[in-house]
């Protein structure tokens, strides 16, 4: 084989797309050829580093935000709950809107009113606690000693899990303190970080993916398979995934498309 | 049999694609703003028939497929995979193999590359489509040949070669941009 033959060939076995015969004829010419085994050598990390390129490039935050919020595209998704009539009135028979209003408030009113849950869901609290703990009505353990404090934490749940750690330093965000929290008789193990101006607390607890609130726009990850909830609260934004029987929800003073971008960067699926 | 996406279930999935989508897109047009477009149209057109989605068949194939028509459709000025044959881009590429060392270089070359990679992304805007979109998609995009073949309508063949001449074009953009950047440090 000449050289100038092989050039297909050696592009083809760096994208792992030759049949059986051309590996073998291939894989004959670069024993042979210096230059051809350079060439390949090259292009394998021209490939690897345009991966990389590629990897780097997100869509804006806003063009998400903007096909999320297009009830057109997403009526499930948004975080408006205006598509919520439609569920409950698939066919609403009232022409006259000042009408059909003055009925919605008699009848639908007191069925929502019953229907409320009865406690507020453990991911709700967590926001609750977030804030609580901002504004100074929650203590933390402050440490400088990450490890002093996982110890600690997992410690007053008996060792049953152990806190979710993120390494956020390229953000210029540290851990600086923890606290065990009950909600509905369930440990919560919840980790501060702080930094750069930004705020995000991991809460993990033993659960399921019940545990977060219906109010959640659910994002799938393909490449992770995995679930990742989004919600908001009283202005805080959060996060909530689970790894295997263990729910992590961060919540942040971060907007939304950032910290689920964050949430998703640092997970690895279980 | 795979049961049919419902609506939410397909809208769901097919919002984990978004960064894929916008990757492609920005190497398709030129500016950050079209590229947006492009992915928001894409989205309305895939939700407008999904029901046209084979379940269990590839999203992000399908996906990418629309979004690529949808460009060629609106924003393309030439024909489908306009032949290479006699354009510059072979004498740009021959440079390129003359360059190349017989003996082995040495790893400064994978150096380069490394320090590089910042610069990849503009370096392949300025390499013509034809051999763009190859690499966005079999690159950026992990598709193999013959999904890359099946989204811009050509044969697996096809694919295969702009790839490789492909590689070699965006290399010698990277190492002219090297070029300039000496000259420059030269001079100060």
């Amino acid at each position: 084989m000449k050289c100038d033959e092989a050039q297909e060939l050696i592009t083809a076995l760096v994208d792992k797309q030759v049949s059986d015969q051309e590996r073998s004829s291939i894989e004959s010419h670069l024993k042979d050829c210096q230059r051809c085994q350079f060439i390949y050598r090259q292009e394998q990390a021209l490939k690897r580093e345009i991966g990389a390129a590629g990897a780097r490039l997100h869509a804006p935050a806003e063009l998400r935000s903007k096909i999320l919020s297009d009830r057109r595209f997403f009526p499930g998704l948004g975080r408006s709950s205006g598509s919520w009539t439609k569920r409950i009135l698939p066919a609403w028979p009232f022409p006259r809107p000042a009408l059909a209003l003055a009925l919605a408030v008699v009848l639908i009113l007191p069925i929502l009113y019953f229907m409320r849950t009865p406690s507020e869901p453990i991911s709700l609290a967590a926001v609750e606690i977030q804030r609580k703990i901002i504004g100074g009505e929650i203590s933390v353990r402050k440490t400088s000693n990450p490890d002093e404090l996982r110890k600690w934490q997992i410690r007053a749940v008996n060792g049953e899990f152990t806190p979710m750690e993120y390494d956020l330093s390229s953000m210029n965000i540290q851990p600086v303190g923890g606290v065990v929290q009950e909600v509905n008789g369930r440990k919560m193990l919840v980790t501060v970080y702080a930094g750069n101006g930004l705020s995000v607390t991991c809460f993990t607890f033993l659960g399921t993916e019940e545990d977060a609130p219906k109010i959640a726009s659910v994002f799938i990850d393909p490449e992770k398979k995995m679930k990742f909830y989004s919600f908001s609260k009283d202005g805080w934004n959060a996060v909530l995934h689970r790894e295997g029987s263990i729910i992590c929800i961060v919540v942040s003073n971060m907007s939304g498309d950032e910290l689920l971008a964050m949430v998703r960067a640092k997970v690895q699926p279980s | 049999m795979t049961r049919a996406l419902t609506r939410d279930e397909f809208s769901r999935e097919a919002i984990g694609y978004i960064d894929h989508l916008y990757r492609v897109a920005v190497h398709l047009v030129k500016e950050t703003q079209e590229a947006e477009d492009l992915v928001q149209e894409t989205y309305a057109r895939a939700l407008g028939s999904y029901e046209q989605f084979a379940a269990g068949s590839n999203l992000k194939a399908w996906l990418t497929r629309i979004l690529y028509n949808f460009f060629f459709d609106n924003y393309h000025q030439k024909k489908r995979w306009v032949s290479v044959e006699s354009n510059s881009s072979k004498d740009t590429e021959s440079a390129y193999w003359e360059k190349v060392p017989a003996d082995n270089p040495g790893p400064e070359s994978h150096l380069l590359l490394k320090e590089l990679s910042t610069k990849i992304s503009d370096a392949l805007r300025k390499i013509p489509e034809e051999f763009r979109l190859p690499i966005t998609l079999v690159d950026m995009g992990d598709f193999s040949y013959a999904e890359a073949a099946e989204i811009l309508s050509c044969p697996i063949g096809t694919v295969r070669s702009r790839l490789s001449r492909g590689r070699r074009l965006l290399f010698n953009q990277l190492k002219e941009y090297v070029a300039t950047e000496e000259k420059k440090r030269a001079k100060r």
